[in-house]
């Protein structure tokens, strides 16, 4: 059930990310569904399962990205493992916690790319990367994955009480 | 707080372990051999992004179904669609008026049909745009076109108003094309009134400008920016922008210039992919026509 839940998160994110998202980004930046996702996987489930997600989703994106065939593949896996990792050390695992967790790892993310995409050019470009798409990214990339994990703990604990 | 839920994937800790070390490998792999490792992953790319492609043009057309009922049916109906066609109609035909500029201009320099034919003959191939770069840090569309249509790497796109940007990504039957307002994409173009020549190159503010112009090109507001047709992607005369600002001179030696685009990015939906900026085939029918025939004398 769990590994057509990860199938199916790989084969259908993309699409979503890439089509429908696009429509509904306000001020034309767009949360990193992807990202998203691996965060939370390796933050509920752990770092293994956050590194494999995370790799295969990144793999996948970097399919359908500008950007170079690796970069969200590392990025991504990275993440996966490391969001794994500090939930694994963390006492509190609620949803802000991991709405903090989510905001550090995009914008780890974020500084990646923009170091990749912005390289050889302005140092004023570069910074204008900071306010222009890290920043909100990273803002509304938190707000998505506290809202997912809030209807996640929610969902579960109720499953559980019944 | 809530408790831990279990592993998903029911792998014993062995087989984890020898997954995890080939995919460190593979990593360490990666940073070795770059150029090798990045080969080898658009290849084993390109069945999944076929897999991907199925779910990827199902979403865009329920999209695109969706946007058409939105903009038909409940924002302004008929208006919504006239307007939409007039400024269609109005790109075509900013299009065609640079387009019968540059032949004029082409023509008072003693051009010669073969060089307008070079310029103008090339086959093209309609796409669709089914959605954005999967990332915000690249300003890229996704194409329904791709390798088993002809597509390559570094084609130029351009609508009928003008220029898009360039592939740097094919799959088979998608493609993903960087916008020209991208940072990456750098494109040769030539002020139209002075024949000044330029790279043209997006910047992070995601408007368009014309560098390493000449500190005695006289450069003004509203000058038309066309492709020089020095790159292979674009042929001459595709119409890029209008110049905006003259800057100061680059470190004294060149000036440069903000150009708006006369595409809106915003808003494209179809565009054509070069499949072939020139077409040999009409090239060499015109050379064959130019060139003065020797007459062989006939035999009885």
């Amino acid at each position: 059930m769990k590994t057509i839940l990860f199938i199916s998160l790989i084969f259908l994110l993309v699409p979503f990310q890439t089509t429908v998202l696009g429509s509904i980004s306000p001020f034309g930046i767009r949360p990193d569904l992807c990202l998203v996702a691996t965060c939370l996987v390796g933050f509920l489930t752990g770092q293994v399962h956050g590194f494999f997600l995370g790799f295969f989703l990144g793999f996948a994106q970097d399919l359908f990205s500008a950007s170079d065939p690796w970069l969200n593949t590392i990025t991504k896996a990275g993440v996966g493992f490391f969001s794994g990792l500090i939930a694994k050390n963390l006492a509190n695992t609620a949803s802000h916690s991991a709405f903090a967790v989510m905001i550090l790892f995009s914008l780890f993310s974020g500084v990646v790319f923009l170091v990749s995409s912005r390289m050889g050019m302005d140092i004023l470009e570069i910074l204008h990367g900071f306010p222009a798409i890290l920043l909100p990214q990273a803002l509304f990339d938190g707000l998505v994955a506290v809202s997912v994990h809030w209807a996640i703990t929610h969902w579960a604990a109720e499953t559980s009480n019944l | 707080m809530i408790g831990r839920i279990r592993p998903l994937v029911l792998w014993s800790s062995g087989t984890r372990r020898l997954v995890v070390g080939l995919v460190l490998v593979a990593l360490v792999l990666l940073f070795l051999l770059p150029r090798q490792t990045q080969f080898l992953l658009q290849h084993l790319g390109k069945p999944v992004s076929d897999l991907i492609g199925v779910p990827l043009t199902l979403m865009a057309d329920a999209d695109q179904r969706f946007h058409d009922w939105w903009n038909q049916y409940v924002a302004l109906q008929d208006i919504n669609k006239q307007n939409r066609e007039l400024k269609s109609k109005i790109q075509e035909l900013e299009g065609k008026l640079n387009q019968l500029r540059e032949q004029a201009l082409a023509s008072q320099r003693l051009a010669a049909i073969l060089d307008f034919q070079e310029e103008s003959a090339m086959a093209t191939l309609g796409a669709r745009v089914i959605g954005r770069s999967a990332s915000n840090w690249y300003q890229g569309v996704v194409l329904n076109k791709g390798e088993e249509d002809g597509v390559a790497v570094e084609m130029g796109v351009i609508t009928p108003a003008g220029v898009v940007g360039l592939i740097v990504k094919v799959a088979s039957s998608t493609s993903i094309a960087l916008l020209i307002t991208d940072p990456n994409v750098a494109v040769t173009g030539l002020v139209q009134r002075t024949r000044d020549e330029g790279i043209i190159q997006g910047t992070a503010e995601g408007y368009i400008r014309m560098k390493y112009i000449p500190p005695l090109a006289e450069v003004k507001k509203g000058d038309t920016v066309i492709t020089s047709g020095l790159t292979g992607d674009f042929p001459r005369g595709i119409l890029i922008g209008q110049v905006l600002q003259v800057g100061e001179l680059e470190g004294n030696l060149f000036q440069t210039a903000r150009v708006s685009p006369v595409v809106d990015f915003g808003k494209l939906e179809e565009v054509l992919i070069i499949l072939s900026p020139r077409s040999t085939e009409n090239l060499e029918s015109i050379v064959g026509a130019l060139t003065p025939k020797t007459e062989t004398p006939q035999t009885p």
